[in-house]
């Protein structure tokens, strides 16, 4: 069993600080949130996050409690999350033409 | 509260440091400064490749990164050299704004004094009289509350945020609690989270500060028309587990504490209050400038957290290294000087990691040296631009 390291009790994802975790590992949690068993999908490296719960494309990624960003697609419990399925809001000169960058 | 053994400045302002500085008030002067502070013991050169063909506001950047660094209570004399004369920004403006610290001042044109070889004779012979005048200077008692302590992250992973960040955090809350001040700059980085920032600010206009100096950095990143997903976070950063500039901007502003921000400063700006707690500075994330302009706004000593190790080191202002990746510490162990990754193996809780690193602030203030400075790396004194050379 290995564990990840979650900094938040409302946060989906967690953070891998031990050792790293392969695809099939059963992961639990330490830190802020205990409660969640899930199979990781993915090798995640030192470092990296895995989901803790399923995350709609658009929805909220947690961590901090508070928003890392957006869920670029539907991310699985277990799943590896990083750049490839999340993106930021801020910072977007590349949308600025699109009206869909805020600065609040 | 306890108290550390500093250099009493005339102006009451206390070093952690002696230095004698040899500062180039241009690109064309750096040769000189450099060949004075080799034959000079303990002399240090701050070059750099500004003061010539600057826009106003720039070059009034760039005067108060060199003027602040010489009035840095790390400072005891500075011996300026000019090439010939840039308007806006001579080696007599840069004398008279260092003049109200009461510290010795010696100033050289190359031109003026008869070219280079002249030159370096005559700055020479000041910086020998000054370096042996300050050589008098004791260690004297003096409260922690004079202490600025910058702090920094650079080369961040997730241990940064989640480890070597918030243990910093709490050993500036120590300080604070001594009636010392605690400096963040990096507004980048508090990109996504201005609530967390606005929430500790003792009045409504630090707060509006705060808000206006991120959305001012964001519309830099806005006009250059590219996704500044590109440099930050950076792909250091990414390679260590950073997905978005946002998480990036959490962990890094975790590491100020909880006390109140009683002041927003803008870059190289010294503090004009002196009541304990946070500040904040605007500045870019690039590492160099933001600890210089720290430096500039008079921390005597700084934190660098780390995730993957770094050598980032002032050339006046001590830059202590703290990571929480135990495999960085094993690396880059030449400069990194704490490691607090227990906090992950439950060998040590983030409350004992924050003692720990204050611990190691207070040893530096009372005259321990990094890593960094006993192997004189001094790479990190850079200028942030905000205009063009035209």
């Amino acid at each position: 069993m290995k564990k990840v390291f979650v900094v938040y009790a409302t946060d989906n994802v967690g953070t891998v600080v031990l050792e790293p975790i392969a695809a099939g590992d059963h992961v639990t949690c330490n830190g802020e949130r205990r409660d969640i068993e899930i199979v990781a999908h993915d090798d995640i490296a030192y470092g990296h996050k895995i989901a803790l719960m399923d995350i709609a494309e658009g929805d909220t990624v947690l961590k901090y409690g508070l928003s890392i960003g957006s869920a670029s697609c539907d991310i699985r419990a277990g799943d590896h999350v990083h750049t490839h399925n999340v993106e930021s809001n801020r910072g977007r000169g590349d949308l600025a033409d699109r009206g869909a960058v805020s600065a609040e | 509260m306890s108290e550390f053994m500093g250099f009493y400045r005339p102006n009451g302002d206390v070093g952690i440091r002696n230095h004698l500085l040899i500062l180039s008030g241009t690109v064309y002067a750096n040769g000189v400064c450099e060949r004075v502070a080799d034959t000079i013991q303990g002399a240090v050169p701050i070059v750099h490749a500004n003061g010539r063909c600057q826009v106003a506001p720039d070059l009034r950047v760039t005067r108060r990164y060199l003027a602040g660094t010489a009035m840095n209570p790390n400072v005891g004399g500075v011996v300026i050299i000019d090439h010939f004369k840039e308007e806006g920004m001579t080696a007599e403006d840069l004398a008279d704004d260092i003049a109200p610290t009461g510290k010795l001042i010696a100033t050289v044109n190359i031109r003026g004094d008869g070219g280079f070889i002249s030159a370096i004779e005559k700055a020479t012979r000041y910086a020998q009289d000054f370096a042996r005048q300050i050589s008098l200077y004791q260690r004297e008692a003096a409260p922690m509350s004079k202490i600025l302590f910058g702090t920094e992250c650079g080369t961040s992973d997730t241990t940064s945020g989640l480890g070597s960040n918030p243990a910093n955090g709490l050993a500036g809350e120590i300080l604070i609690a001594q009636g010392g001040r605690m400096l963040m700059a990096e507004c980048t980085e508090w990109m996504g989270c201005e609530n967390w920032l606005t929430e500790k600010a003792a009045s409504p206009a630090v707060a509006e500060a705060i808000v206006a100096g991120v959305q001012h950095m964001e519309s830099r990143a806005l006009a250059s028309g590219e996704d500044i997903r590109g440099s930050q976070p950076t792909g250091d950063n990414m390679a260590g587990g950073l997905t978005t500039i946002e998480e990036k901007s959490m962990g890094a502003v975790k590491k100020i504490g909880d006390s109140p921000i009683i002041e927003y400063l803008e870059i190289g700006e010294a503090p004009t209050r002196t009541d304990p707690g946070n500040y904040v500075m605007y500045g870019p994330g690039m590492g160099a400038e933001s600890i210089s302009s720290m430096a500039a706004a008079g921390c005597q000593v700084l934190t660098f957290c780390t995730g993957g190790g770094h050598t980032s080191n002032h050339p006046v202002m001590p830059t202590i290294k703290v990571t929480a990746n135990r495999q960085s510490f094993e690396l880059m162990r030449d400069t990194v000087d704490v490691d607090v990754s227990g906090v992950f193996h439950d060998e040590i809780t983030l409350a004992e990691a924050g003692q720990i690193v204050y611990d190691e602030v207070e040893r530096v203030c009372n005259g321990y040296l990094t890593k960094s400075e006993a192997l004189r790396d001094n790479n990190s004194f850079a200028i942030h631009r905000v205009g063009p050379s035209i």
